[in-house]
């Protein structure tokens, strides 16, 4: 029988937490579990030998190439799923029976169905899903919001976002072999809209509360089984904000630059994300660097990813989770959240696919 | 025999690439065959023709980082219609990515049954040693039969090597090929092992550090063809180890002719062309990796995935 969520976190004693999965995403998140106070990172799981010796060097005691065999056999109070998305509802369904609590990779699900599902055995257990939501953990996003919370350029009639990156194909020079899953729907849940498109419906009701989609369309510059490129059309009532959202793989990224631009246009000026981002990455990563060094000898605790404000956002994200577990309070970005960014995505789906097979209606021209 | 050149004209394309397959087949048709026309002759007896792109990895092909299926696609369309031979286009699956993913990602599947040209991965096929001679050395090649048995013809993108010289039909040839020595002395003896009857330079988007749509063919003997591709990269000939070994003595100049009397200016190409390298790794510089896990050490800080040192 599950502990119930709320009372479970009374003592002081550490968070025991799992990672199911540690690829790419999930060594991220093994190595902020690592760093993190009161969480003890007891275990991880991965069906590829690379990565679990990675995790072992990383500094976990114990790794399993079956996250089932993990949960089994770990008395875990936390399991972080940074598995494929067509695993996310097993192993949230496999943690919901031995009650653990879960903090979830985007997608939340492939669909809002299998969502429900996963949220329905998670709440028949009285565990708390958390979703790994980033955006509105990076300093350039909590900027805009805290400017345009401040009403800083007035109303706000128009904004857009974008975000682009090359996940999976990459760009030259290609070392590694492409994952087959993100590149097939069926796996995946959809393309680069539920690659990149959930994280910006995320922020953008984050800003400007419920959102509704309008139109969509969808974009393949190669011969895919997934859109590489969505754009998105929606309307906040709430704020009276018309948007459009613009995300794809089809672009070579060179980090550290990072292509997500958020702009608020307002009535006396623009609200930007390029705004709060750092000038130089690298002097402002010196400059994180050296403060931290400072705390060490300040006894104080070192920001985490500090140079890094990407990872950094990953880092509060899965805090932020831990931390609630702790209070009993519900995850800062919880399942709803996740449900709901994937309900955006399949109507933006649904609008597209409607716009792709009906024919366009000629206009009367009025003489 | 010359080399050919043919501008690909596309009067009424916006931007520098045209999205629509069918639309770009037809802009090629014309050039492909009258760049084609003075080499046909060397197919003439052969019933059998392989056409070897650039398909090493699934880049768009509007960066010139890959050959274009649609070049592809209308070459094998006049080679189907001005010989007898039977057409495929090979490809081999490397530990990166198997050949028939990379190639549908291209687009291959549908631009070759326009054509009823088979898809061919090599990899599934049978290999032969052949002894050439290479820089003074016998070189043991193993080369798949198929390229032994039948006409080649190297269709390679306009493009430099992660190490810098032009990709060039004779590298395209080398990675197909396995012996003892370096990448570059594989590649010469490779072409010298399968002696391909030309090359097809697809220079309708080229790469140099940026893409640019440089809307050129060139034709001809495979050593002149790389050889101009580095030049329009460029490169100098003589620094780079494939081109010193293959081009003889007494090619210092390589005769140029236009086909069907179109009029290329291949010194104005080469001043629109960016002469830079691929974008780095993403791996990040080893001293950087360095200095961040000593500041971590020292400040206790997390490593990112990305910087840990690998094993």
């Amino acid at each position: 029988m599950p502990s119930t969520l709320f009372g479970r976190w009374t003592d002081s004693s550490a968070l025991s937490l799992g990672v199911l999965g540690v690829g790419n995403i999930g060594m991220v998140h093994l190595k902020s579990a690592l760093a993190m106070p009161a969480v003890d990172v007891v275990a991880a799981a991965d069906t590829v030998p690379d990565n679990r010796a990675r995790a072992e060097r990383a500094g976990v005691a114990r790794t399993y190439d079956d996250y089932t065999t993990l949960l089994d056999a770990e008395d875990l109070d936390v399991a972080v799923v940074a598995l494929p998305p067509f695993l996310h509802a097993d192993a949230v369904e496999r943690a919901a029976e031995v009650g653990v609590d879960v903090f979830v990779e985007k997608p939340l699900a492939r669909s809002t169905d299998e969502a429900d599902e996963l949220l329905e055995a998670a709440r028949e257990a009285d565990i708390a899903v958390g979703v790994d939501h980033t955006l509105r953990y990076q300093p350039d996003m909590a900027g805009v919001k805290a400017d345009y919370d401040d009403g800083t350029v007035g109303h706000v009639p128009y904004a857009s976002i974008t975000r682009l990156n090359d996940h999976p194909l990459g760009r030259p020079p290609a070392d590694d072999a492409p994952p087959e899953w993100p590149l097939d729907p069926d796996a995946a849940g959809g393309g680069s809209l539920i690659e990149l498109g959930v994280h910006c419906f995320d922020v953008l009701e984050w800003l400007f509360g419920d959102l509704e989609v309008r139109d969509a369309t969808m974009g393949q510059s190669l011969d895919i089984p997934a859109e590489d490129a969505a754009t998105v059309l929606l309307q906040a009532p709430e704020t009276g904000t018309t948007i459009t959202l613009h995300c794809g793989t089809y672009q070579w990224e060179q980090l550290p630059e990072v292509n997500t631009r958020l702009r608020l246009e307002g009535i006396t000026g623009t609200i930007s994300n390029q705004d709060h981002l750092p000038e130089n990455f690298y002097a402002s990563a010196a400059t994180a660097a050296l403060s931290n060094v400072a705390s060490r000898f300040t006894n104080s605790e070192p920001d985490v990813f500090g140079p890094t404000f990407y990872l950094q956002a990953h880092y509060d994200a899965l805090e932020d989770f831990c931390d609630a577990i702790r209070e009993g309070a519900t995850p800062p970005v919880d399942g709803a959240d996740g449900r709901r960014t994937l309900e955006l995505a399949e109507t933006a789906y649904e609008l597209a696919e409607t716009a792709d097979s009906e024919p366009l209606e000629i206009p009367e021209v009025m003489s | 025999m010359s080399v050919h050149v043919a501008a690909v004209d596309a009067p009424e394309r916006r931007g520098g690439w045209t999205t629509n397959t069918d639309r770009r087949l037809a802009i090629l048709e014309s050039p492909v065959r009258s760049v084609l026309e003075p080499h046909l002759e060397s197919l003439s007896n052969t019933d059998r023709i392989t056409l070897v792109p650039d398909a090493h990895y699934p880049f768009h092909p509007s960066t010139g980082m890959v050959t274009d299926p649609a070049v592809v696609g209308s070459t094998a369309a006049v080679l189907r219609a001005r010989t007898e031979a039977d057409v495929a286009v090979a490809g081999m699956t490397d530990d990166r990515i198997a050949f028939d993913r990379a190639a549908g990602y291209l687009g291959y599947p549908s631009v070759l049954e326009r054509f009823d040209t088979e898809l061919v991965d090599l990899a599934d096929e049978s290999r032969r040693d052949r002894v050439v001679s290479v820089a003074d050395q016998q070189l043991s090649v193993s080369v798949p039969e198929r390229l032994l048995e039948s006409a080649v013809v190297v269709v390679p993108s306009l493009r430099p090597t992660r190490d810098g010289p032009v990709a060039g039909g004779m590298r395209t040839l080398g990675r197909l090929a396995a012996t003892v020595a370096d990448a570059d002395l594989t590649a010469i003896g490779a072409t010298r092992a399968i002696e391909p009857a030309f090359s097809v330079l697809d220079a309708t988007a080229a790469y140099g550090g940026d893409p640019i749509a440089a809307d050129t063919l060139v034709v001809g003997p495979i050593p002149q063809v790389d050889a101009i591709g580095a030049s329009l990269l460029g490169r100098s000939l003589e620094d780079d180890p494939v081109l010193r070994h293959t081009l003889g003595a007494d090619e210092s100049a390589i005769t140029v002719e236009s086909a069907a009397g179109d009029d290329v200016d291949l010194t104005a190409l080469r001043r629109r062309i960016p002469d830079g390298e691929l974008p780095p790794p993403d791996d990040t510089h080893p001293a950087v990796s360095t200095a961040y896990r000593l500041y971590a050490a020292v400040a206790g800080d997390a490593v990112p995935p990305q910087l840990e040192q690998r094993r």
